[in-house]
């Protein structure tokens, strides 16, 4: 479904991406994990059409991305939530997922923004707004939601765990999985934790100083030496 | 709509104001210029709200209206009205070519079109076949009669100007109030994250410019059939920007109705009062006003009365 | 003809000079505020008449009445100041539209004052000839303030780099928030950059005044020719808003020589779409030069 070849991002004398190839099947989930500054997000940047990479290509669906800005991309299909969330300002919650229902999925359709905010826990939010009155964990689910509500077919996650207490994150978990089922979605997860990946993702790709050194399964991936010094600091070849 | 608002302004716009005014040419014809202001000032205050960017040189829509209508009356034969149709075309085309403006964040695009606002003037200087040139065109043709209302007369003008502003202001009320609205405001702030999901936010920028280009034009046209004349420095003038954004920012331009009664209230007071007072500085007092509304009300007059009223005022769009 | 070409060259180029002082003085409020002051001009356009009231008024070499010109038009920049630093939300329309209604009240004033009509120095030295290779030709006052302004110019620029309160400017300039939590005061430097702009504009009104002609709406044209600089120069180098400066000094000379002295504004302009749309960084500027 999604295929990159090997994509490569500088910024001024940065390379933040370097020779990636990676390739998503329809319905899979993939895990993204790497260490901070690894080019996670840089990655979903390129992807959703706010970076654009230097060398390589990117299709989605057999249709090559590099020409079609972000707008474009979302409507193709491309969900995007953002580690740091950016909600729809002077808008409310229910507001967010009827600008972004219309202008990503082109459909008016109530009852599927109603059933969003129902499996995202933001019903008693729905008239808020989206910038000033949400709590944390709030404004990462109203994320997910934006993506959602846009009609996607890979969904792209950027740390929507990460600052939520093990519980919190033990029930987004959840929701994540029932979301996937129910919408019948590809997803790549970016998270540090570990465990969670692990429980998520039956693969997981590694990013280490822009590069891909591992793609596989969770056992193995992170058994890996390399994979292993990346994390634990010792110098990499 | 609020029909709570636009009941009383219809009946006053169509029976409240004529038969007060009907007799009176002097002060018909202060508010026909005034509902000239109001209906620039809708524009402007819709591409400033809806759109977010501020605009320095709507004259320019103003004059190409003008002329398109004019020229095309004159040379093509066109009926009058279709020239003001034309009009509001003309100026819509001419947006077109500031849309490479549009990429520009904040003072550079009111720049920007302040440029393309003098370029046009000199070029109706220079076509001086097609428009006259300096000396400008002579006996414009009026408005027609048509079903018994003779429109070119100043009472018939009047109901042409005030239907063009209150269309206007629907029309700005109307898109406020969609989704599309929605977006729009949303962009001001997160442009990235409406992009993400699904936003052109480029393309509704640049519609908002169109309608805004459209609605100036159609004004800009209705003032050349109704006082008959044109030359350049009269319509690419300052004032046709300065006085409608005076106008927007003191009634509020996050409002639909601001513009139009900031218009109503400075072309006025500013045509019979200060122009008596200061005869050579009466301008000094938009600028006052203007400076004064941003630092004590930036919301404008509209909302002050509203909350006065007991209303809820909003704070945005 | 060459010889029509080398004087529209040399006027430009001495034009360029004083344009440049308004320019920088723009781009330095622009900078440390992030707000484009459109009453900019109207300061030039105070000083200049204040030395128009010394000399026909006083008799006083317009030189003599820079000072006096300094404390006003810095004053008068101190208020603009303050009533920016009183807005608080939507700044960047509201500060658009405060200034551009100080500008309006300015030029109305000066307009009451002094009616529409046109002015410029009557000071016998300023005005005499001063030949260069025997064919070009300057007034003395255009030369004068041409070096002074280059003089001026070299000092902000060893000011903004050597000096403490020249590189908080920069500090605030390029990362405000970087800058104060290092202990730069944001509104000690905002006054700063204000003052030296209002000084700036002094310089340029009583250079105007004694090299060419002034009148109520030259505060409006000079502001929009700074921005027209700065957006050619990228905002970001001293030395590159003077070549812009100069830039825009010989278009505008080429086409009063060569076209139409009333086509003068225009080629600036057209200038402007073209670096705007062809060059958004301007033609010599850092990265951060056009917002987009």
């Amino acid at each position: 479904m999604l295929t990159l070849d090997r994509v490569q991002v500088s910024f001024g004398g940065v390379t933040a991406l370097r020779n990636v190839t990676l390739g998503v099947a329809e319905g899979e989930t993939v895990g993204l994990v790497g260490p901070n500054g690894a080019g996670k997000t840089t990655l979903f940047n390129v992807i959703s059409g706010v970076v654009h990479p230097v060398a390589g290509s990117l299709s989605f669906r057999g249709k090559p991305l590099l020409k079609e800005p972000e707008w474009k991309r979302a409507r193709l299909g491309i969900g995007r939530s953002f580690q740091i969330p950016r909600p729809l300002h002077h808008c409310t919650v229910r507001e967010n997922l009827i600008v972004a229902q219309r202008f990503g999925a082109g459909k008016a359709d109530p009852t599927r923004i109603d059933e969003i905010l129902d499996l995202l826990k933001l019903a008693h939010k729905a008239d808020r707004d989206a910038v000033t009155e949400l709590a944390l964990t709030e404004h990462k689910a109203l994320e997910v939601g934006k993506a959602l509500a846009t009609d996607p077919a890979l969904l792209l996650l950027d740390e929507v765990l990460a600052g939520l207490e093990t519980a919190g994150k033990r029930a987004f978990m959840q929701t994540l999985g029932a979301v996937r089922d129910r919408f019948n979605l590809a997803m790549i997860v970016i998270e540090h934790d570990i465990p969670t990946i692990s429980t998520l993702c039956p693969r997981v790709a590694v990013l280490n100083f822009g590069e891909l050194i591992a793609d596989g399964t969770p056992d193995a991936v992170f058994r890996d030496a390399e994979v292993i010094r990346s994390y634990t600091g010792e110098a990499v070849a | 709509m609020n029909p709570r608002i636009l009941v009383p302004v219809l009946v006053a716009a169509y029976l409240v104001v004529p038969l007060a005014f009907q007799s009176n040419g002097y002060l018909l014809g202060l508010i026909v210029a005034a509902l000239t202001i109001a209906g620039i000032a809708v524009a402007w205050a819709l591409l400033g709200n809806l759109g977010g960017m501020v605009s320095f040189g709507h004259a320019a829509f103003f004059g190409v209206g003008s002329y398109v209508s004019a020229v095309l009356t004159m040379k093509a034969g066109a009926p009058v009205f279709v020239g003001l149709l034309m009009g509001g075309v003309g100026a819509a085309i001419a947006s077109v070519a500031t849309m490479p403006a549009l990429r520009l964040k904040g003072p550079y695009f009111a720049l920007a079109i302040l440029a393309y606002a003098h370029i046009f003037q000199i070029l109706a200087v220079q076509m001086e076949s097609v428009t006259g040139g300096a000396g400008g065109l002579l006996s414009i043709p009026r408005f027609p009669t048509v079903l018994g209302i003779d429109f070119g007369s100043k009472l018939g003008g009047y109901f042409l100007i005030v239907t063009i502003v209150i269309l206007a202001a629907l029309a700005y009320d109307a898109i406020r109030r969609s989704t599309w609205g929605l977006a729009l405001k949303a962009m001001h702030d997160s442009e990235l994250a409406t992009r993400v999901v699904g936003v052109p936010s480029t393309h509704l920028k640049a519609v908002m410019l169109v309608v805004s280009a459209f609605i100036t034009g159609v004004v800009g046209a209705f003032n050349a059939h109704f006082i008959n004349f044109l030359e350049p420095d009269y319509a690419f003038s300052g004032s046709w920007t300065v006085l409608p954004i005076a106008a927007a920012i003191f009634g509020g331009y996050r409002t639909v109705w601001g513009p139009v009664l900031g218009a109503l209230v400075i072309y006025l007071f500013d045509q019979l009062l200060f122009k008596e007072v200061l005869p050579h500085g009466h301008q000094l007092v938009l600028g006052a006003l203007m400076a004064g509304m941003v630092l004590w009300s930036p919301g404008g007059l509209v909302p002050v009365l509203v909350r006065r009223k007991g209303g809820r005022a909003h704070a945005h769009a | 003809m060459l010889e029509l070409t080398l004087q529209a060259l040399f006027s430009g180029l001495l034009a360029g000079g004083y344009y440049a002082t308004v320019a920088v003085g723009l781009a330095l409020v622009f900078g440390t505020m992030r707000v484009i002051n459109l009453a900019h001009g109207e300061l030039v356009l105070l000083a200049a008449y204040i030395a128009y009231a010394g000399e026909s008024r006083y008799g006083l070499n317009p030189v003599l009445c820079i000072p006096f010109a300094l404390v006003v038009v810095s004053a008068s920049a101190a208020i603009v100041y303050a009533l920016l630093s009183r807005i608080e939300q939507d700044r960047e329309m509201n500060s658009l539209i405060l200034t551009f209604g100080l500008g309006v009240i300015l030029t109305n004033l000066i307009l009451m004052t002094w009616a529409a009509d046109i002015h410029s120095t009557t000071n016998a030295w300023m005005l005499d000839s001063f030949i260069v290779a025997d064919t070009l030709f300057a007034m003395r006052s255009e030369v004068v303030f041409f070096v002074a302004g280059l003089a001026l110019m070299a000092a902000v620029h060893l000011w903004l780099s050597r000096s403490w309160q020249g590189r908080a400017v920069r500090a605030l300039s390029s990362n405000r928030s970087a800058a104060t939590l290092m202990g730069v005061d944001p509104r000690r430097t905002e006054v700063l950059s204000f003052l030296v702009a209002g000084a700036l504009s002094t310089f340029a009104g009583i250079a105007i005044y004694t090299g060419k002609t002034i009148y109520p709406a030259l505060g409006h044209v000079m502001t929009v020719k700074a921005f027209i600089i700065t957006v050619l120069a990228g905002m970001g180098s001293i030395p590159g808003v003077l070549i812009g400066a100069v830039m825009i000094g010989v278009i505008e000379s080429f086409t009063v020589t060569f076209a139409a002295a009333s086509l003068q504004e225009l080629a600036g302009m057209v200038l402007f779409l073209v670096v705007l749309f062809v060059a958004p960084s301007g033609l010599f500027g850092g990265k951060k030069a056009l917002p987009r």
